[in-house]
């Protein structure tokens, strides 16, 4: 690692990205006295990063590959306009190694990995190779195809039972067998091997350590460009749909300072052994016997990392930047312990009772929580349009409390002052685990939220209403809005011709009028 | 006034009258006392015996409206009760009609039958895509496909006749 690090003063950073993630940079440079640029795609000339920006620049239309994923465009934009660096966020261009070399030889500094961390942690098979010399724990087993029963045989009793047989040639969980001790493996590999020659015309097939019901925890690390890299402890992301994070918190409620140390210790390691400087991060499954297992590194800036930022005090934004500026890592990284707990939830513009159907549209209102320990991360303001064109992510809900009960509570408290309509979101999803008492006691695996909604067990929290006046109020509700604008158009006729529905309420309420005695 | 007002499966009939210091609504045996303000557009404050519940009413047209209280949000129907009539006797005597509206702006990727088929509950008969996600939209009842107003590669916009099912 290189001692002798040129430090270079970033005064104007034009951030590759949109949404929340783009004001949310927008803030830490703003903090930092940093000129922040954006880039729009057509329909987001009037997204938050936009208004919020000191520059923002056109880079194409809708469709994200004409527009966010224009690599060299971008590049070249960033010089046009006098940019020292570009913050890539997550996703788009985030973890291509191909724009953080572009961006090296334009002379732009890239706020994150080298690209040559990044092409080391982004191949599967590199990276764990990698990280079994670097002694960092990995699933056991191994991808070589077992060419007999004996082969088989050894290679469990190597590994430990219960063990997962799979088919070389599957994938999404087709042509997996779970063996849970040597006496099943003689059937069960003579019955994977057919099922996978039937399935997938390939009968190879390999085993690895079947890990029941992990749990999803990542650990933070931050590298310099000194070589020195820390751990800010870990976040527990168990509560995943369909593979995508859904609640994240820190810290876990089943990691100690021990087993803290023990994750930090092999994060570390594995940012060390490809060289790793920025932010990262390193995600493991947990098994129930604290066991746990490197899964993939993430080379960038993660979506849930305000839980880190809630229990450390650390800026991850701010101290991105001053890591791409050649400082070195200062104090506040030694030893870095969480400070109570915080949760956060991912706000999406979907139905969660509709099979999580997408609901784009217009916000007609919105009304963000607030008061203590609360902060809201959005990309979105009343009025704005959620289009068809992008991740349904409209914000972040953070919530910091002094443990874990009371930051349940506060998130709890924070949901029903939130108030948006017009579009559907998965406020109610929220609502429902936080009734739910597995979510409640910490209970949590990576399985547990897409088994819940199969087995219904999540559903609207009004329904375990019994008040009547509860029940009645949404008809209470919708007939005072019905009984006022059938006497508004009574009173001044419609407003429009066009206004059909509207002239039906009138006539309603005429109708009413006249037959209803002192019932209006 | 007296309306139906209709929410998921239940049916009742309510009155509604205005009076100095507010509103009476009955439903059912129960009668309330309501101190109905809006905080703002579309916003309002009910006061029911002392206990305040923020609700949101959007109208949807045609007596429909999206309410949402702190329990959640979901579709009402307010209904004239000779309307209701009409529209009770005439779905006795004759066949079931739905027009399916498209409930999100998006793209039609795929029309998945023709018109006159024969189709059964759950069926798919049109797949929209929006947000990079697909979704099936599906019979709702055993029955006919009448005339289908889509086809694929077209853009549709909420509410927009998707097709029609008898």
């Amino acid at each position: 690692m290189a001692d002798h690090v040129p430090r270079k003063r970033i005064r104007k950073v034009l951030i590759a990205n949109r949404g929340e993630i783009a004001v949310r940079i927008l803030r830490g440079l703003h903090e930092m006295g940093i000129r922040g640029a954006v880039i729009y795609s057509e329909p987001d000339r009037l997204g938050l990063p936009v208004l919020l920006a000191d520059e923002a620049w056109p880079i194409g239309p809708a469709p994200s590959r004409e527009s966010y994923l224009r690599g060299e465009a971008i590049v070249e934009l960033a010089v046009k306009i006098g940019a020292d660096a570009i913050h890539p966020g997550y996703g788009f261009l985030s973890e291509r190694a191909g724009f953080a070399r572009l961006c090296r030889d334009a002379g732009i500094t890239f706020i994150g990995p080298s690209p040559e961390a990044i092409d080391a942690m982004g191949s599967k098979v590199e990276s764990r190779r990698l990280m079994i010399a670097a002694g960092v724990p990995v699933v056991p087993g191994g991808k070589d195809p077992l060419p007999d029963l004996d082969a088989a045989a050894a290679a469990a009793e190597t590994i430990g039972y219960p063990v997962m047989l799979k088919a070389a040639a599957g994938g999404g969980g087709k042509g997996m067998r779970m063996i849970p001790s040597a006496s099943e493996l003689p059937s069960s590999y003579r019955a994977a091997r057919s099922e996978a020659a039937a399935s997938f015309g390939d009968d190879s097939v390999y085993l690895e350590k079947y890990i029941e019901n992990p749990r999803h925890v990542e650990i933070q690390v931050m590298g310099d460009l000194h070589g020195r890299v820390v751990s800010l402890g870990e976040r527990e992301c168990s509560l995943q749909r369909r593979h995508q994070k859904v609640v994240e918190e820190a810290p876990s409620s089943v990691v100690g300072p021990d087993l803290r140390r023990r994750m930090g210790e092999a994060a570390v390691k594995a940012a060390a052994a490809v060289g790793y400087s920025n932010a990262g991060t390193c995600e493991f499954l947990l098994d129930r016997n604290g066991d746990f297992y490197f899964l993939e590194m993430n080379t960038r800036l993660q979506v849930e990392h305000p839980v880190t930022e809630l229990v450390t005090g650390i800026d991850l934004v701010q101290a991105q930047i001053r890591v791409a500026e050649g400082e070195p890592l200062g104090p506040e990284f030694d030893d870095v312990q969480p400070n109570g707990h915080a949760v956060e939830v991912r706000l999406y513009a979907e139905d969660p009772w509709q099979r999580f159907a997408p609901s784009p549209g217009r916000i007609e209102m919105l009304r963000w929580p607030d008061g203590p320990g609360v902060r809201v991360d959005a990309g979105v303001y009343e009025g704005s349009e959620v289009s068809i064109y992008y991740d349904p992510m409209l914000a972040k809900l953070i919530v910091w409390a002094a443990d874990r009960e009371r930051a349940l509570n506060r998130l709890d408290r924070a949901l029903s002052e939130l108030r948006v309509e017009g579009i559907r979101t998965t406020v109610p999803l929220f609502k429902a685990l936080l009734a739910d008492p597995d979510f409640r006691s910490g209970n949590l695996d990576i399985g547990m939220l897409d088994r819940k909604l199969a087995a219904g067990e999540l559903h609207p929290v009004a329904d375990a209403s019994d008040s009547n006046e509860l029940a009645d109020l949404p008809l209470i509700a919708a007939v005072l809005a019905h009984h006022d604008l059938a006497h508004r158009q009574t009173a001044t006729g419609p407003a429009t011709p066009a206004a059909s529905h509207r002239s039906r309420w009138g006539t309603a309420g005429r109708r009413g009028a006249v037959r209803g005695g002192s019932w209006s | 006034m007296e309306l139906v007002v209709r929410r998921g499966d239940r049916e009742e009939r309510v009155r509604v009258r205005r009076h100095d210091g507010g509103y009476e609504v009955a439903i059912g045996d129960r009668t309330y006392q309501i101190d109905a303000l809006p905080a703002r557009a579309g916003l309002q404050s009910l006061r029911i015996d002392g206990a305040q519940h923020e609700v949101a009413v959007r109208p949807q047209g045609e007596g429909k409206y999206w309410v949402s209280t702190a329990q959640g949000g979901g579709p009402v129907e307010v209904l004239d009760p000779l309307a209701h009539l009409a529209a009770q006797s005439a779905s006795k005597g004759g066949k079931r009609r739905q027009r399916v509206d498209a409930y999100m702006p998006g793209r039609v990727v795929a029309v998945l039958v023709e018109e006159g088929a024969v189709v059964t509950t759950g069926q798919g008969i049109v797949v929209l895509e929006a947000m990079k996600m697909e979704n099936e939209i599906r019979a709702e009842h055993d029955g006919t496909i009448g005339k289908i107003h889509v086809q694929p590669g077209q853009a549709v916009d909420t509410g927009n006749p998707l097709f029609e099912l008898e």
